[in-house]
């Protein structure tokens, strides 16, 4: 069944086919919850909160949108308002090109393996670098890079202009490599 | 932008706009050929991908535990 068709039911009610979107959405809702939230229980929470808000939404939904696309926008507000609650100096905000682009040139690469995501070592040194980036930036650079959608998508869900979406791209990517750079280098 | 005029610092900016598609702009194809000719600027190109990969490869799981709850929270069972 077409997901429109299943859009449509699913207005009316039918519970087969909120069943069905659920099971469509919910694994991809998970993954990118933890890869904002970083914390399981916050993703369980997240993805619960963005279901209620679609159960409780999709009448109004018109399918101006994709529906992934309106369940990305409101987790990305579920997460936000789950990291405000966190400590701001827990995080990194890579807003400086100057010293990202300085730091660039100290990381040396070269030694880093190019390891599966599986090897234990490698997971831990992301995770610790992860951690460290600020959510919004983690936002967009999950949003743009894992989960492949458009600069415009982007910007469309967290509210951002082009420019904005580009330059905290750029500077996320930046802060990572830098980050695991540094922790293969201890 | 002409090819000769392409800073590696231009590349760390605009590389998102090009890492990874086709996109045929005069300024993507300069960039392009610097990143080609840059030893830094490949490596860097090159981290950034494996970076990316990595994450998209992260798989946090999903367990029928997480799918039970889900749908009793939604009372969906």
């Amino acid at each position: 069944m077409s997901e429109e068709k299943l859009i449509e039911l699913a207005k009316t009610g039918d519970r087969d086919a909120l069943r069905d979107l659920v099971k469509k959405y919910e694994k991809t809702l998970y993954s990118f919850a933890f890869k904002i939230c970083r914390n399981r229980e916050k993703a369980e929470n997240v993805m619960q909160e963005t279901f209620l808000s679609m159960l409780r939404s999709l009448k109004g939904f018109d399918g101006n949108s994709k529906l992934s696309t309106w369940l990305y926008r409101i987790s990305v507000n579920h997460c936000l308002m789950s990291a405000r609650k966190a400590k701001k100096d827990m995080f990194v905000e890579p807003d400086d090109d100057e010293e990202l682009f300085s730091e660039r040139h100290a990381a040396d690469w070269s030694t880093i393996p190019y390891k599966s995501v599986e090897n234990q070592e490698l997971r831990e040194i992301l995770d610790r670098s992860i951690d460290k980036l600020a959510p919004e930036y983690r936002i967009v650079f999950t949003l743009r890079d894992v989960q492949q959608l458009s600069t415009e998508e982007t910007a469309g869900i967290t509210g951002l202009s082009v420019p904005a979406v580009k330059s905290r791209l750029h500077r996320a990517r930046a802060f990572l490599r830098n980050e695991i750079s540094k922790e293969f280098q201890r | 932008m002409k090819f000769e005029n392409v800073q590696c610092k231009d590349v760390m900016v605009y590389i998102c706009e090009n890492l990874k598609e086709d996109i045929d702009s005069e300024r993507c194809r300069a960039i392009r050929h610097h990143i080609e000719t840059c030893g830094s600027c490949s490596d860097y190109s090159a981290s950034i991908e494996c970076i990316i990969d990595w994450y998209r490869e992260y798989d946090p799981g999903f367990s029928d535990e997480l799918h039970n709850n889900l749908l009793k929270k939604l009372d969906l069972e």
